[in-house]
């Protein structure tokens, strides 16, 4: 089989964070951790070409280097794209990542990545790729190798994956049939006895695990900040002309409240199937504060209220959506030079 | 509270922003006060 491989400029033997500015390189056949990665496989299967790049050229210029490998790799088929193992080396982990993600839906080749837990490629990527834990030591750089040769000739052939556990990936959100031989209450009671006697035990339902968010800086003068109102209330303008689902909603909205002091009843509905809308269609400032910000703003205790609020319904709606929905919001925010947000949510 | 320091507690889920009990002149200036905590909190780096 042909396999590429994305390494940044450190692993891809090019320099340290002084080279982490340099564009993509393409080489023939494997290169450092590659050249390993190859002997992990059979003698039929080989790295034929390597993708290098800097870690700042890859996350500041994602589109560029994106559109670089595909085309390499439309014109050159391979079978597996692997990226990694990225460790701890965030910006290299959320190149990797993407890399992996637009190699594996655009051109159906498979992929698989590694990196250690707390690396935000893993909170970015995990719903959609294989991504196997590296841990944070280069130290087990054979052992993961070996990993991700096993999982990728796994998805090259079609052989069934086993659970994370069993594979070394991170779990990537998947419900799936098994069966077992003892009952869900002799597994419980099981583990129940197992913690009394303080053995170790594996819960069935392991709690969804956040990444902590840094917290930014405060806002250091507030009548000379741009602030916008964000709710996942689900209120829209009457029609809902952007048809925000009242559940798991997949998108949102910005609707513009230029010169109003006051949000009215009869311009607004509801798209939320969670709660009672009737209080906030009675009066939607119970939800989106605008007439007590407009006054703010009036006073100079803001300096301006951004002239449009943005919307979506956050109710039962799963992380790999959630997360998207921010991710495009965030970036109106940036581009529209928004300095603080006020995000209510019911 | 997902260990953000940039949380205000609203007034219910039904009206986070206001309160239906309360005459409207009440309920505005309730309004008033939980969008001034929170633009306190944006101006603030302590832990609460």
């Amino acid at each position: 089989m042909r396999i590429a491989h994305y390494l940044n400029q450190f692993f891809g033997g090019i320099g340290a964070e002084e080279h982490a500015g340099k564009g993509l390189t393409i080489r023939d056949g494997a290169v450092g951790p590659g050249k390993l990665f190859e002997s992990l496989l059979g003698a039929d299967d080989q790295v034929v070409f390597t993708f290098i790049c800097g870690d700042n050229y890859a996350v500041e210029n994602q589109a560029e280097l994106t559109a670089a490998v595909l085309e390499k790799l439309r014109a050159k088929k391979v079978d597996l794209f692997v990226a990694g193992p990225c460790f701890e080396a965030g910006r290299y982990g959320m190149a990797a990542g993407a890399l992996c993600r637009a190699v594996q839906s655009e051109l159906g080749i498979p992929a698989v990545a590694a990196m250690s837990e707390g690396n935000p490629g893993v909170d970015l990527h995990r719903d959609a790729l294989y991504i196997i834990d590296s841990g944070s030591s280069t130290v087990k750089m054979r052992e993961v190798l070996a990993k991700m040769a096993k999982l990728g000739r796994k998805l090259i052939v079609g052989d069934a994956i086993g659970v994370p556990a069993e594979e070394g990936y991170f779990r990537r959100g998947w419900l799936r049939d098994q069966l077992v031989e003892k009952t869900a209450a002799t597994r419980l009671v099981d583990m129940l006895l197992a913690k009394m006697r303080g053995e170790p035990f594996e819960s069935e339902m392991p709690p969804t695990a956040f990444v902590p968010v840094p917290i930014p800086a405060a806002v250091k003068d507030m009548s000379k900040a741009k602030v916008m109102l964000i709710t996942d209330g689900g209120l829209v303008p009457k029609g809902n002309p952007d048809r925000i689902e009242g559940t798991a909603a997949t998108r949102w909205g910005s609707y513009n409240i230029k010169g109003r002091d006051d949000l009215r009843a009869e311009d607004y509905e509801v798209s939320h199937g969670g709660y009672d809308t009737r209080f906030v269609e009675e009066d939607p400032d119970r939800l989106v504060p605008l007439d007590a910000l407009r006054e703010m703003e009036k006073n100079g205790v803001i300096g301006k209220l951004h002239d449009e609020f943005l919307s979506t319904c956050g109710r039962s709606n799963p992380l790999s959506n959630t997360r998207r929905l921010g991710r495009e919001m965030l970036k109106k925010v940036k581009q529209e030079g928004v300095d603080a947000v006020i995000l209510t949510s019911t | 509270m997902v260990g953000s320091n940039r949380v205000v507690l609203g007034t219910g889920i039904v009206h986070v922003t206001g309160d239906a009990k309360l005459p409207p002149a009440e309920e505005k200036d309730l309004r008033r006060k939980l969008v001034q905590q929170a633009l306190d909190a944006l101006q603030s780096n302590e832990k609460r």
